[in-house]
């Protein structure tokens, strides 16, 4: 009976071409107007590691004097000071840490074959790897040993590695950085992510970096930070020692914990950590203030879905809302014209159901034609974002279940409308065949 | 006027009688007045915002940075040198290394005060917050900005140094920071501290924007006579607006024939790096005007819809009319009035929508106020394209033969 | 086969009561031809509404090959509309989108029957009222009286035990109202049932079995044998004040 039902809407559709595309043409703005915001939303708000997201946890800690204010919300700096992450990584807490900071160097082989380039690189730990699952393609993150030495090592990105040497195995190769020469211990998978959720601080949909160095670097090479730094009181600082000693925040760290039990356990260590800190006196505070949030609670913290997007999603669905309305009067004219014919049927022998269910078919093709089309307009529209703003590029785009939405949303919405319409002809009094002569 | 109103009591009979139709057509009117009206104040307000005044003559400025990796060369030495070789560039009117590139959305900012640190806590400080940058003598030419009171840098008020603790002790601010930090009097020759170095105002410009537009104080700007050669220094060329295109493809050339262990960044003009840092409110924008045009032409088409869908329904009634002696006019009338009367209900609750939609942005989101002028020219607006919408199949009604109340259909 | 007994209708508006159907009785056995007149206004289509299932009755009982209907959800009634009863209308009702094919196949799809049984007894169908040749066309490339002839075959095709006709020769000329005429006969002497609602009188008296609606009840045949006249006398008056309204 279903394909009948669609053939018997076929039929209707080319009997009424006007009022057919009018309709389709309504869904179908509404659609592209609507998976146009809702797809950048999807990106922005999906979580990238499902499976790890609850595990993965970036602190926040207060330290410094009472009615001190920072921006935020709950008044917690979004980054770490050198000291505070250097002494969270090096906490005896038997935990996955990452401190990790962006810096940047010109990329070279000290050669004229390749010409130098700007690179934004990551100086962090080599649990950073694992937490944040990192594959390597070849070789692996660098030793312990090698960390804790300060060696001159990087593990850099498929792509960089073809870059620069053509191939994907570069392991065993040297790179200069500036003018430091590292040695390639591994090459890893690009960071294929939407969202760069690791260093949510410094633009959550810059690209990933193609390089990564030993946080331990951070002194020999006297490393910049490519990102925020905040501080909130005044220090005299004229050396990169007195930066590293100073209350400046420009590091994130990250920790993984696997158990409620861990985070109980994790949370009692901070708050003794900032106990014998403000005992060491660097801040005066009347109780210890932090925050520990995990991936996702951090995503929404951050912002990463922005304010503008989310006044556009609400606005597109309430444009649908207007479509839907546009389409419920249409389809009332267009079924309500057809009462003699179902009147025939009634009385051939339909029942209401039969009726009712041959009309929501014919809104429900409905809506799949106008979906349908919604997509290509809803492409268009990423693309015009894409164009207006390449930071998004990354993210106004359709991934399968937003191309798989787009129909469903249109069939369900046309179906929504059709209700009332179908339900009206379905109680056309059959009789009405006999009199209306 | 009065014929008009005569018409209205059996219009709102058969109003009653299409309840449905009457009322979907109001909940898209009010849906539409809501959303366009708020939409529009967003525009409004945005583009205010993307044009303002920044002081500086955009179209006309270069913005590139320089990183050198070669550590064989003397740093200051080598940006003497590059900011000559620049300058003799033809077309170009100036050029100088800067700290921090206005409007480009990266730079400094830091709490000044009217007294040194050590003093804060006996005496009335007063804290201001500003964008900070650093320059020679060149680099108002070079932004294109203009002392308004004061003077200029002049050589020998630049620092050049690579000892972080050597501060200049002279500077230019704009004049929302002089105003901010030094109410009521004259800024010039005061001086403010940076922790416990004071500094004395020497110059002021009358606008002059910091690195961020969106920043809490985007007005309030000081620049420092003080060159710190660094391995990644920015750099700002300004040339004519003609000849910026042909500067810029030689720039590249012309810094590497100079000295080569180092690589030229992010060339890019003034208005472009502006445009980068306003590119998400484009985006609003954009998305905003999109989204009413088609709002306004759904709505259009619907209420078109619907009204021919009317005038079918009621082909007959319309030609009896017509064979009664109405005039075109009269049935033209009919249907304008009528779907006037809904466009009017369905307008109250859209302004009311609309009201209460601003309140809702503004308590959820950091938009201003939506300001009820909005409301106002919008449901006119509708209004006016509503009663066009109607036109066009009203008047094709009123062409309905009155005979055709007397064929048998 | 049916059977009513004490049908009594009544249409309830706001402020007026119509009584449609009063105390109507009529049994109708396997085989019969059964030809309905009476004033327009008299009853008569509402009686053919009832018969048909398409309308509910106030009271009475009406069973219909021992099934009683007034038992029956709407449902039910739908599927018993669709398997016993075969319908003729004075406009013909074929549905304008489909051809002749699709239109005689409306009734076996709401039965679930399947394609290739469809397809045999259409065709047979089709055969039967002459055509089977056309059946690509759509409606309206035929002539009224062809009309007419699908809609029977539509009306035959599910092998009802009932026909019920309503005008089924009023929107025709008189040379095609005798051959739809003819057709319905032989239909009958195959076997089916037909009740027939006419107001042309000569039509009804080929049937072999007149009914005269008057004032929602079957009239006195005394009075149709003794006028003489093919139009009882009492409906004159009767007619312009049906149907009997009062206020309530």
């Amino acid at each position: 009976m279903f394909w009948h039902y669609i053939d018997l809407s076929w039929r209707s559709f080319k009997r009424t071409p006007m009022v057919t595309v009018l309709m389709v043409l309504a869904i179908a703005a509404g659609i592209g107007i609507t998976m146009t915001s809702l797809s950048v939303y999807h990106m922005m708000a999906m979580d990238p590691m499902p499976h790890k997201s609850s595990q993965l946890f970036h602190p926040q800690l207060n330290a410094r004097d009472d009615g001190d204010d920072w921006w935020t919300e709950d008044n917690l700096p979004h980054q770490m000071t050198y000291k505070d992450a250097m002494n969270l990584y090096r906490a005896d807490i038997p935990r996955l840490k990452a401190p990790s900071m962006r810096t940047g160097f010109s990329v070279n082989l000290n050669s004229p074959d390749v010409k130098p380039f700007i690179e934004s690189v990551r100086m962090t730990s080599r649990s950073f790897f694992s937490m944040f699952e990192f594959s390597f393609i070849h070789g692996a993150p660098w030793s312990q040993g090698q960390e804790e030495s300060a060696a001159m090592v990087t593990v850099i990105s498929r792509s960089m590695s073809e870059t620069l040497f053509g191939q994907s195995d570069s392991v065993g190769e040297n790179v200069y950085f500036d003018d430091n020469v590292f040695q390639i211990v591994g090459v890893y998978e690009d960071f294929d992510y939407h969202v760069k959720f690791y260093d949510l601080t410094n633009g959550a949909f810059n690209r990933a970096e193609n390089a990564m160095i030993p946080i331990t670097l951070i002194p020999p090479l006297k490393a910049q930070t490519w990102g925020n730094t905040n501080g909130w009181k005044f220090e005299e600082i004229n050396s990169y020692q007195d930066m590293l000693n100073s209350e400046q925040a420009w590091l994130q760290f990250w920790v993984q914990l696997d158990t409620t039990e861990e985070e109980k356990e994790y949370r009692e260590f901070l708050t003794n950590y900032l106990i014998e800190q403000e005992s060491l006196g660097r801040f005066e505070r009347e109780e210890v203030h932090f925050a520990l949030r995990n991936l996702t609670q951090w995503m929404t913290y951050n912002r990463v879905v922005t304010e503008d997007n989310r006044i556009l999603v609400s606005a597109s669905f309430m444009f649908l809302t207007v479509c839907l309305a546009n389409i419920l009067g249409l389809l009332l004219g267009k079924f309500l014209r057809r009462v003699p014919e179902v009147g025939v049927r009634r009385a051939l022998g339909a029942n209401k159901r039969q009726v009712f269910l041959q009309h929501l078919v014919e809104v429900g093709l409905l809506g799949f034609i106008g979906g349908i089309i919604g997509i290509g307009i809803a492409q268009l529209g990423l693309w015009g974002v894409r164009a207006t703003y390449s930071y998004y590029s990354a993210i106004a785009t359709m991934d399968i279940s937003m191309l798989l939405a787009a129909p469903a949303i249109a069939i369900g919405a046309c179906v929504i409308a059709g209700i009332y319409p179908a339900w009206l002809v379905c109680r056309t009094n059959p009789a009405i065949c006999l009199k209306t002569q | 006027m009065y014929k008009a109103m005569s018409e209205i009591k059996p219009i709102v009979n058969a109003l009653k009688r299409s309840k449905v139709g009457a009322i979907l057509l109001m909940i898209q009117i009010m849906i539409t007045t809501a959303i366009v009206s708020n939409a529009a104040f967003i525009i409004y307000d945005r583009s205010t915002y993307l044009q303002q005044e920044t002081g500086y003559p955009e179209d006309e400025i270069l913005y590139f940075a320089i990183t050198t990796f070669g550590e064989d060369i003397d740093l200051s030495q080598l940006f003497e040198e590059t900011e000559t070789t620049l300058r003799e560039i033809p077309g170009v009117i100036d050029a100088a290394v800067i700290a921090a590139l206005p409007l480009s959305g990266s730079g400094s900012a830091s709490g000044f005060d009217t007294l040194p640190h050590d003093q804060h806590q006996n005496g009335d400080n007063r804290n201001v917050r500003a964008a900070y940058t650093t320059g020679d003598d060149h680099v108002l030419n070079t932004l294109g900005v203009k002392i308004a009171e004061g003077r200029d840098f002049r050589p020998e008020d630049i620092v050049v140094t690579n000892d972080p603790s050597m501060l200049a002790k002279v500077a230019i601010v704009s004049r929302a920071f002089a105003e901010e930090i030094f109410p009521d009097e004259n800024a010039i020759g005061k001086t403010f501290y940076s922790g416990n170095t004071g500094v004395e105002i020497i110059g002021i410009v009358d606008t002059m924007k910091g690195p961020w537009l969106k920043d809490s104080r985007p007005n309030n700007v000081i620049i420092f006579p003080r060159v710190e050669a660094r391995m990644y220094q920015n750099v700002a060329v300004r040339a004519t607006a003609e000849d910026r295109a042909s500067v810029r493809k030689s720039i590249e050339d012309k810094i590497l024939a100079q000295y080569d262990k180092r690589v030229v960044i992010n060339m890019r003009g003034m208005d472009e790096a502006k445009a980068g840092y306003n590119a998400a409110d484009l985006l609003m924008l954009r998305m905003l005007v999109v989204l009413i045009v088609v709002l306004v032409m759904i709505t259009a088409l619907g209420i078109f819809g619907m009204t021919v869908f009317n005038i079918n329904k009621r082909t007959r009634q319309i030609g009896t009319r017509r064979a009664l002696g109405a005039r075109k006019s009269a049935i033209v009338q009919y249907f304008l009035v009528e779907n006037g009367l809904i466009c009017l209900v369905g307008l109250f609750f859209g302004c009311i929508g609309a009201y209460y939609l601003g309140g809702m942005l503004l308590r959820e989101y950091s938009l201003p106020a939506l300001n009820n002028l909005y409301i106002v020219v919008t449901a006119l607006s509708v209004l006016v394209v509503s009663l066009l919408s109607v036109l066009l199949p009203a008047n094709r009604a009123s062409n309905i033969s009155p005979s055709i109340a007397t064929r048998t259909i | 086969m049916l059977s009513m007994k004490n049908i009594s209708k009544v249409y309830q508006t706001e402020k007026v009561q119509t009584h449609a159907l009063r105390d109507f009785t009529l049994e109708v056995s396997e085989g019969e031809f059964i030809a309905v007149t009476g004033p327009s206004g008299s009853g008569k289509t509402t009686f053919l509404n009832i018969a048909g299932m398409l309308e509910s009755f106030t009271s009475g009982d009406f069973i219909l090959d021992g099934v009683n209907v007034g038992q029956l959800n709407d449902n039910q009634r739908a599927d018993l509309r669709n398997q016993k009863i075969g319908f003729i209308f004075q406009g013909f009702n074929l549905i304008p989108d489909l051809n002749l094919f699709e239109n005689v196949e409306v009734p076996l799809r709401y039965r679930g029957i399947k394609s290739a049984e469809r397809k045999r007894r259409i065709m047979e169908c089709l055969e039967q009222v002459g055509l089977a040749s056309r059946a690509k066309h759509l409606p309206q490339q035929l002539s009224g009286g062809q009309q007419q002839r699908v809609a029977i075959a539509r009306a035959l095709a599910g092998e009802p035990r009932f026909l019920l006709a309503d005008e089924p020769t009023g929107n025709l000329d008189s040379l095609m109202a005798r051959q739809v005429m003819e057709l319905l006969e032989e239909i009958n002497r195959n076997g089916s049932t037909i009740v027939m609602v006419t107001h042309d009188p000569e039509l009804a008296r080929r049937a072999p079995r007149n009914i005269q609606v008057v004032d929602g009840q079957i009239a006195d045949f005394t009075l149709y044998q003794h006028g003489g006249a093919s139009v009882p006398r009492k409906s004159n008056t009767v007619a312009a004040v049906n149907p009997m309204s009062v206020e309530v």
